[in-house]
């Protein structure tokens, strides 16, 4: 009997020491997705990073060393509302087991006309710059971290509810600091549209020089409009972004007498050494650039 | 053609000279500066009607705007109002609220009624314990 018990104790003591050796195998197709994981998840995840900071997640295709990785991940985070064009052959060739999750479908979308296609309308894939909607994304990726790992559910909860507060703090800071930004100034003009979800909540018009997608090009005609559009409006700067390149911008500056405001990180967050390299950053570092190039 | 060969060099050097200048002139015209901004007509103070209830009066509150302070009443009554004089653009305003609330007391709440230059009134609120800084958006 005795030897039972202990055969059970080793048994136990062993599977409790798997557990801890094991992380739950993450794949992140976005760098807002992965530091969600990270915060949620802490020393119970081992997250792979398949977009990294810096990446234009428009333009990005897995190569076969991420699927090779996806298909032997647990659970598999994409951010969704069409950002990833890739989803289909993702699902089909790695034949994942993982739960696929696509963290931006758990939450409404702000629809637009595509640029290539005005007839058609596509959804906003943006979606972290609203914080409210990055509430909803972490409580996504905590509710599917304790699906895989039930017994950690509550170490789960507590960090997600951390992070969270963060958020909520982060939502005051933003509130004091628009305050600061008369609401007539509120005009951005950016180099691709995709801050909808950031004017929605912050009372902001947006005015892209390109489309949704950092790789449509802005046709002269739409050059010559928003120029007209500064100039009528009086706005005082326009912003950049991290992956762009501004050359349409620096002719716009030229004509229209508005200065450049600072560069935005519009898909993502920036490199590890930047002031963007946190979700916290990434969002302070806009809206401290915004609210100085409009003021 | 006939002439002295040095009469015939000066009025090439002429030719050329008429020629080169307009072309010297389109080649190096001044770079166009640039567009100058169109200032838009500086906003004018209108006057608008701040009515706030308290809960609980505070120790202490203040109410800016575009961060500075537009209304300061130290211990206030749980009822106050005043007309103040602000830019109200068609879009709205944020009004921000610095309120001290006593550090023992539960949670409270200030209720802000503003009516604006077009004669509407819009009410919002806000809630805290303690100190609180916080932004209400009206319309």
């Amino acid at each position: 009997m005795k030897q039972i018990v202990l055969l059970l104790m080793a048994t136990l003591a062993s599977a409790l020491t798997a557990r801890a050796a094991d992380p739950i195998r993450v794949s992140s197709f976005s760098t807002i997705l992965t530091e969600i994981a990270e915060q949620v998840g802490g020393d119970r995840v081992a997250v792979t990073a398949h977009v990294k900071a810096g990446v234009d997640p428009h333009e990005f295709e897995p190569t076969p060393g991420d699927l090779k990785t996806v298909g032997e991940a647990q659970l598999i985070l994409l951010s969704a509302k069409h950002m990833e064009g890739y989803v289909g052959k993702l699902k089909e060739s790695t034949g994942t087991k993982g739960a696929l999750v696509e963290v931006g479908d758990g939450f409404a979308s702000l629809k637009m006309k595509s640029e290539a296609d005005p007839d058609r309308v596509i959804e906003d894939p943006h979606w972290w710059h609203s914080i409210s909607n990055m509430e909803k994304a972490v409580k996504i990726v905590r509710d599917e971290l304790a699906k895989i790992s039930p017994a950690d559910k509550d170490a789960f909860a507590d960090r997600a509810a951390k992070y969270l507060a963060t958020l909520d703090g982060l939502e005051k800071w933003v509130k004091l600091e628009l305050a600061r930004l008369p609401r007539d100034k509120r005009q951005l003009v950016t180099s691709h549209d995709a801050f909808q979800y950031f004017a929605k909540e912050n009372g902001f018009t947006i005015y892209p020089i390109e489309g949704i997608s950092s790789a449509d090009q802005p046709s002269s005609k739409k050059v010559g409009d928003i120029i007209a559009t500064i100039k009528k409006l009086g706005v005082k700067a326009i912003f950049p972004e991290s992956i762009e390149n501004p050359k349409v911008l620096t002719e716009i500056t030229r004509e229209s007498g508005a200065k450049v405001g600072g560069e935005l990180y519009a898909d993502g967050l920036g490199a590890p050494d930047s002031d963007a390299a946190t979700y916290v950053g990434m969002y302070k570092h806009n809206v401290s650039t915004i609210v100085n190039g409009l003021q | 053609m006939r002439g002295s060969p040095l009469l015939r060099a000066a009025i090439a050097f002429f030719v050329l000279l008429a020629l080169g200048f307009p072309l010297w002139r389109l080649t190096h015209a001044a770079e166009a500066p640039p567009a100058k901004m169109q200032v838009a007509p500086a906003a004018m103070a209108k006057a608008i009607h701040l009515q706030l209830d308290f809960t609980l009066p505070p120790k202490k509150i203040q109410a800016l705007h575009l961060g500075k302070v537009v209304w300061r009443e130290d211990a206030p009554a749980a009822e106050i109002e005043r007309d103040l004089q602000l830019v109200y653009p068609d879009q709205g305003v944020d009004l921000q609220f610095h309120i001290e609330w006593p550090e023992d007391a539960p949670l409270a709440a200030m209720r802000a009624k503003l009516t604006d230059p077009a004669g509407d009134t819009h009410e919002k609120s806000l809630w805290g314990k303690g100190v609180v800084d916080d932004v209400l958006t009206f319309p």
